[in-house]
């Protein structure tokens, strides 16, 4: 049987990864370059019963998907910079109250409106610490628009499992890009959340459980629980009290910590004999990758890590790679927001070497490919 | 799950009473309107199990924590947005938002005028205290003219939103207003938000005593209470600086009632149309 | 397959993120696989425009054009922003009427009067269409029967026979020239 293709553009691909996920709720508002994931989204859902709707702002989007979630349907949003910067009070909301949800930023040039129809890689370290208050998320960016589809079904296991919101993170040239895919009919795995199921009269909806992730419970199922925003004890009401708070941050963070395998996602090429090492995500990889394989063929020792999950960042595969490598390159479309990652994780005999790009283009792989040649020459 | 619904109505079936006593001021409004409120549900034999509050911030905020419902206690302003969400993803629970002047008519504005227009099904019930209570008694946009407050030491000068002519004119099927005075009328008003089949907003004119009342020396709690039906309570809504303290002329009860369709059910309309026509292709 | 780059590029509202659709949609019934981008400005109409495709057996590492096979110009707008990325001895087709002074270097050029014969047929929205016609028959880069059913799929049916006659127009104006 031969294989069908489709030419399929990054956006489209993460609105139907979405479906594929089983993601049966979507709100959200225009704004480029994100606005074909609604587009697609308000033709799709309707076809599985699932429920498109319009918001009147960023913020109102943010806040039904998480109202559709704590009712129980797979829900998710799709923005841009301000958009993203607006969603941030209800993204911590989801955080701390543990919501299942899946956000997709668009990423555009910046600060400010910037350039909205010009690519950028600025919200990294937004994407990880944009909302206040301090809390652990996941953070993924796909290279490509398959791996958009891919890593949006990826997205919405890890939110539903984990009870997270996760952010699915890519640039405008991935959202606008078409590639070929094959048409496949595969079904993907729908991550069902664990919902509760003990008598509603010992139920604990933050009970720090075996897995640290306590079970969901959902409206009319009898639990009559209390959700909030406020620092909560494990019956789910305020408290201020300091063992308590401290005692459920650390459960979240924990929960984290003992899922990592599941959450860790990375690529590498060529690392094993690296000298000199490519760090980046998104459409820099992709100019990274050629780059790196273009250095081999001229005899340099190079690299590509690229995490797939950027936050949290995938450490451990990391720093096993990085100890036998002299010079990490760092290409980012922003000011340098990774090359602060690299300064952290990297040991300190190790040079970083940073390339940014903020004017709207993407980085060309020679202008990678210049700088691992001139590393060598040294 | 039984709800251990008793004829005669009693508020503790209602009541997560774990939490008492609760963190309302003495004289405080917000317990009349919360007693109509379950009241209201009790009368109408509605599910605790089925009932989904959904509060903001604020004195209003906290309020639907007491409640033995489903409760969602989200972000500033936000409440009717997160319900938006709940009730078209979950059209068979009784969603009901509990908001505030602050809340819903500043920060969550633009949620209000929408959540009219669309007309989705529930009850929004708004606590206007003139003020925002737990944050120390800032001025909100429902403090008459002329009336003190932390940020309006020297009196207030700005205009203040009439928020059921704001209801009415972005569409709201049903709008309505009461004092909590009058607890009869106002669960009876609730009764009809709650069976409304659409987006219902009621305004509950409510006290707080503690701090606007002591700012404004508005005498008393029960002296308080008592003057939402006489003289004293400012008609917030005119144009009353030259006039500052002239009778109540508020109008309460049913003040717009409009059939229009729901908009949940329009939704699935719209999508078994589309289904239907996919099948015959 | 060698991969080839093309690019085509304008104005807003000139039909070629559609053009571009429908080369690469005619592309993957040949079994190649494609990664196609565009640029454009923040107004639907006017504005420096421009569609581009990296063809090739698999998806390319890296998705954006860096070395041009083949460049269509159809408005003076975009007449030099692609120079330096044009390979030597790459195809450039600039229409006659839209753009006075092309770009000058290692490549053949060709001016054609896309807008002028596009207007003779009966409407200047066709020039793009033309010009894809002309493109393929000048540097293989497809089937033209691949190309026609591309177009008779995604073409408005209104104008399904003006932009057929149109893509015909362009094979014959190619063919002429080599």
């Amino acid at each position: 049987m031969s294989i069908k293709y489709q030419n399929l553009q990054g956006n489209h691909a993460c609105a139907l990864g979405a479906i594929a996920a089983g993601c049966r709720f979507f709100a959200g508002y225009p704004i480029t370059p994100s606005s074909e994931i609604a587009e697609r989204m308000s033709l799709e859902l309707p076809k599985h019963e699932g429920v498109f709707i319009q918001m009147e702002d960023e913020i109102a989007s943010m806040g039904a998907i998480l109202g559709a979630s704590m009712g129980g349907v797979k829900a998710m949003t799709a923005t841009s910079g301000p958009g993203f910067s607006l969603k941030q009070e209800n993204i911590g909301y989801a955080a701390g109250a543990e919501i299942p949800c899946v956000i997709a930023n668009v990423m555009r040039g910046g600060p400010s409106t910037g350039m909205p129809t010009r690519p950028a890689q600025s919200d990294l370290m937004q994407a990880r610490w944009g909302s206040h208050g301090g809390h652990p998320l996941i953070v993924i960016t796909p290279g490509s628009v398959r791996e958009i589809f891919d890593e949006t079904v990826r997205a919405f296991q890890l939110s539903e499992k984990i009870r997270t919101p996760v952010i699915v993170l890519y640039d405008e040239v991935l959202g606008h890009l078409v590639e070929t895919l094959p048409l496949s009919g595969a079904a993907h795995k729908i991550t069902e959340r664990k919902w509760a199921d003990e008598s509603p009269e010992t139920f604990m909806p933050y009970a720090e459980t075996t897995d640290l992730i306590p079970p969901m419970p959902r409206p009319g199922d009898g639990y009559r629980t209390h959700t909030t925003g406020l620092t909560h004890a494990e019956d789910g009401f305020p408290t201020q009290n300091p063992e308590t708070v401290v005692k459920a941050m650390k459960r979240m963070l924990d929960k984290f910590e003992l899922h990592q395998s599941e959450i860790e996602s990375y690529e590498t090429v060529c690392c094993e004999d690296a000298e000199v090492l490519v760090m980046t995500v998104g459409i820099s990889a992709r100019a990274a990758k050629h780059a790196v394989k273009t250095a081999r063929q001229e005899g340099i020792k190079a690299g590509l890590f690229r995490p797939i999950t950027l936050w949290p960042f995938p450490e451990k595969a990391f720093k096993k790679i990085i100890s036998k490598v002299k010079t990490v390159v760092v290409p980012e479309m922003n000011t340098g927001q990774l090359s602060l990652e690299m300064e952290r994780l990297c040991p300190k005999k190790t040079k970083i070497k940073s390339i940014n790009r903020i004017d709207g283009e993407a980085i060309a792989p020679k202008e990678i490919l210049s700088l691992l040649q001139s590393v060598a020459k040294k | 799950m039984s709800n251990n619904l008793s004829k005669e109505f009693n508020i503790r079936d209602y009541l997560r009473e774990d939490l008492m006593p609760h963190f309302l001021c003495p004289g405080c409004g917000h317990g009349i309107a919360l007693r109509a409120l379950l009241q209201a549900v009790h009368e109408l034999e509605i599910s605790k199990d089925q009932l989904a509050i959904v509060s903001g911030i604020g004195c209003s905020g906290r309020v639907g924590a007491y409640i033995d419902a489903n409760t969602f206690h989200v972000t500033h302003g936000r409440p009717l947005a997160f319900a938006t969400g709940l009730a078209l993803a979950r059209p068979d629970l009784e969603v009901v938002v509990i908001t505030g002047d602050g809340d819903s008519l500043a920060i969550g504005g633009n949620h209000l005028i929408h959540a009219c227009r669309r007309n989705l099904k529930m009850t929004c019930m708004m606590l206007n205290n003139e003020v925002y209570g737990m944050t120390g008694g800032q001025a909100s946009p429902t403090t008459s003219q002329t009336r003190y407050t932390t940020t309006s030491p020297k009196g207030s000068i700005e205009p203040v939103f009439d928020a059921c002519k704001l209801a009415e004119a972005a569409g709201a099927g049903f709008v309505g207003r009461e004092v909590t005075l009058q607890m009869p009328s106002l669960k009876n008003l609730l009764k009809k938000c709650l069976q409304y089949d659409g987006f219902s907003f009621l305004e509950v004119i409510s006290d707080c005593t503690e701090i606007f009342g002591r700012k404004n020396q508005l005498g008393t709690s029960p002296e308080m209470i008592l003057n939402q039906k006489s003289s004293m309570r400012p008609d917030s809504y005119g144009n009353i600086v030259d006039e500052p303290f002239r009778p109540n002329f508020m109008k309460t009860g049913v003040l717009a009632l409009n059939e229009r369709p729901e908009y949940s059910a329009t939704y699935r309309q719209h999508v078994a149309r589309q289904l239907k026509s996919k099948e015959k292709k | 397959m060698k991969e080839i780059q093309i690019r085509l590029s304008g104005t807003g509202g000139q039909g070629l993120q559609l053009s571009a659709k429908m080369l690469a949609e005619s592309l993957i019934q040949e079994g190649c696989q494609i990664a196609q981008s565009q640029s454009y400005e923040p107004t639907s109409r006017g504005g420096l425009s421009r569609a581009d495709l990296v063809i090739g057996d698999e998806i390319p590492d890296y998705p954006l054009v860096t070395n041009l096979s083949a460049l269509l110009i159809m408005d003076q707008l975009a007449a030099h922003a692609s120079t330096d990325l044009i390979q030597p001895g790459g195809l450039v087709i600039t229409d006659s009427k839209r753009v006075e002074d092309p770009p000058k270097g290692d490549f053949n050029l060709h001016a054609l009067p896309l807008t002028e014969t596009a207007l003779k047929l009966g409407s200047a929205r066709v020039a793009n269409i033309i010009a894809l016609g002309a493109m393929i028959t000048l540097r293989d880069i497809c089937k033209p029967a691949a190309l026609e059913s591309a177009v008779r799929r995604n073409a408005p049916r209104a104008f399904l026979e003006l932009n057929i006659e149109a893509l015909k127009t362009g094979f014959e104006m190619a063919t002429k020239l080599s």
